[in-house]
């Protein structure tokens, strides 16, 4: 008897935590999501159904936050996944100063992505910065060019941010994955005659398949998640928000809490989808 | 051809020290260049004349030194808080989800893996609501209780992936000597799980460093907000110091860069076997 309970006695601390926390907040949003509610008006708080989520879906703003959005996810997961390759295949030669090499590749993921932020909104600053001085330099261009106050290239450098800040997770997940393949296999497929090609189409991608699974599940929840780089890179203008940001703005803001519930909860939905692939991409290493 | 290799090779790295290390050496600059040059109309790359004005006024006392100084500080008591609370209570999941056979334990897995996805919004209004009714905000205590909810699932799973390599046959072999479920805990597998554990503390130290949008609704107070939300506010404020911006910038990296170059092995370590299964 006394064995049954224990095991719920040793997760009882963090069911709580969790339940209180995160569970809880889970459900209460979505109930807030069903409500009229604007701290601006806070005597008239009542149930209107889906009307919050009508609402957004018809607002010119959410598809332009959509959109936003659907860029930075697109762009942060295709080079997110050709560049952790390439410095996985990188990392993975062997010299004498691998170690170094490979504490500097972990650097961008190590710190803050705020000022990740701040560290590229002096290379891509809208004036004399950086890359304005080297294009010029260059004789690229006589006068600055305004990166971050335009919305393509401002949700550009958003992205490029991104991925320089998800390139090192995705390279160690790309590498754990290298290193799993036996040597065997490759030293095989060349006495039997194997190109270069062949050899990675059929034994590099298989065998690889599950870890780039994990890499780019987890990338491309970065990727919705996106908030302290934007913030860094143009503060909390309309330009270049992404959904997240226009939930944050219409709650904290506005005081829109029903309609900023609402948002959230479209989020969630494709946060949700994902987590789904991602469960599995993580389960699947079990069995094997 | 080995030539070529080997150039190729050089290549890369020269791209790969570029790209990682550019934007550092950039905002240093910066950070030395004085006022009036930083954005001024030339293609130059480096200053005339160097200073470390902007050093001196962050580490002189100066009104947005001590805020920088206390938001650091602040950071840092958000770290204590959230370790002391958080690996102690991942460690009892782990061993519960990874030694322990109960019913409900796979939904209870995944029901915490999948939160890992939900976007931090999701559960911040309510949380702000019940923190403002319960006079919780501004509270480093309570703040750093969010963070180890939003770290708990990846902390467990971390740590219960480590365990089940570790054989069942050396527990029950100290349980046979006599030994309780808890001492064998304590003297056979608390022993062998310090690499994971080292890993997972690296992890939520860096995490909780780079906290921005949970202190950004839930703590305002400068008694309470992080280093993170401080530096912003130099960037929103009336008159925006670059050149500050950056000095504080850099000296902000100066923990995780620290901790990523000396604890490079835990590092990667832990964050491989969020990808790989033990």
């Amino acid at each position: 008897m006394k064995k049954k309970i224990l095991p719920y006695l040793l997760l009882a601390p963090m069911i709580l935590i969790m339940g209180v926390l995160v569970f809880y907040p889970i459900i209460a949003t979505f109930s807030y999501s069903l409500k009229k509610w604007k701290l601006t008006a806070p005597g008239d708080i009542h149930f209107i159904g889906i009307k919050n989520y009508l609402d957004i879906i018809q607002s010119d703003s959410f598809w332009y936050s959509m959109q936003n959005t659907l860029f930075i996810l697109v762009f942060v997961v295709i080079f997110t996944t050709l560049f952790g390759y390439l410095v996985a295949s990188f990392l993975n030669v062997d010299v004498k100063w691998s170690g170094i090499l490979l504490s500097l590749s972990i650097l961008p993921w190590a710190l803050p992505p705020y000022v990740n932020g701040v560290l590229w909104k002096f290379v891509f600053f809208s004036g004399y910065g950086f890359l304005n001085k080297l294009l010029i330099g260059l004789g690229i261009t006589s006068k600055p060019i305004e990166f971050l106050g335009s919305r393509w290239t401002l949700l550009l450098v958003i992205s490029i941010v991104v991925v320089w800040r998800s390139i090192p997770f995705m390279a160690l997940v790309c590498l754990a994955g290298r290193q799993s393949i036996p040597v065997d296999f490759y030293e095989a497929a060349k006495m039997d005659g194997g190109t270069p090609g062949m050899i990675f189409r059929y034994i590099t991608m298989p065998l690889m398949k599950p870890f780039l699974a994990v890499g780019i599940t987890s990338t491309s929840v970065t990727a919705i998640n996106v908030f302290d780089e934007i913030v860094a890179l143009s503060g909390y203008s309309d330009l270049g928000k992404n959904i997240l940001m226009e939930s944050y703005l219409t709650t904290f803001t506005f005081l829109n809490f029903g309609k900023g519930s609402a948002m959230t909860y479209i989020v969630m939905f494709f946060a949700l989808i994902l987590g789904v692939f991602y469960l599995r991409s993580l389960n699947r290493e079990v069995e094997y | 051809m080995k030539y070529a290799k080997k150039a190729g090779y050089y290549l890369a790295t020269i791209l790969f020290l570029i790209f990682t290390v550019g934007p550092f050496v950039w905002t240093f600059i910066i950070s030395v260049t004085p006022d009036y040059a930083i954005f001024a109309p030339t293609s130059k790359m480096l200053p005339e004349s160097i200073t470390f004005a902007n050093y001196v006024e962050l580490f002189s006392g100066s009104r947005r030194g001590n805020a920088f100084f206390k938001g650091m500080y602040n950071s840092m008591r958000a770290v204590g808080i959230t370790l002391v609370i958080g690996i102690p209570i991942a460690m009892m999941s782990a061993y519960a989800l990874s030694r322990m056979e109960f019913k409900g334990r796979k939904v209870i897995k995944n029901l915490f893996l999948i939160t890992m996805v939900i976007p931090v919004m999701a559960t911040i209004i309510p949380l702000y609501r019940m923190f403002a009714a319960g006079k919780m905000l501004d509270n480093i205590f309570w703040l750093s209780l969010v963070y180890v909810s939003s770290y708990l699932p990846m902390a467990s799973w971390l740590i219960s992936n480590y365990f089940a390599t570790i054989p069942k046959e050396l527990e029950e072999a100290a349980m046979i000597d006599g030994c309780g479920r808890g001492a064998a805990f304590f003297r056979i597998i608390l022993p062998l799980s310090r690499p994971i554990i080292l890993s997972v503390t690296l992890i939520m130290f860096l995490n909780t460093w780079s906290q921005f949008q949970i202190p950004l609704i839930l703590a305002s107070s400068m008694e309470t907000k992080p280093m993170a939300i401080v530096v912003s506010e130099f960037m929103t404020k009336d008159s925006i110091q670059y050149g500050l911006i950056a000095a504080a910038g850099m000296t902000a990296l100066i923990p995780p860069a620290l901790t990523a170059m000396l604890f490079r092995k835990y590092l990667i370590s832990g964050m491989m076997g969020g990808s790989v299964k033990g």
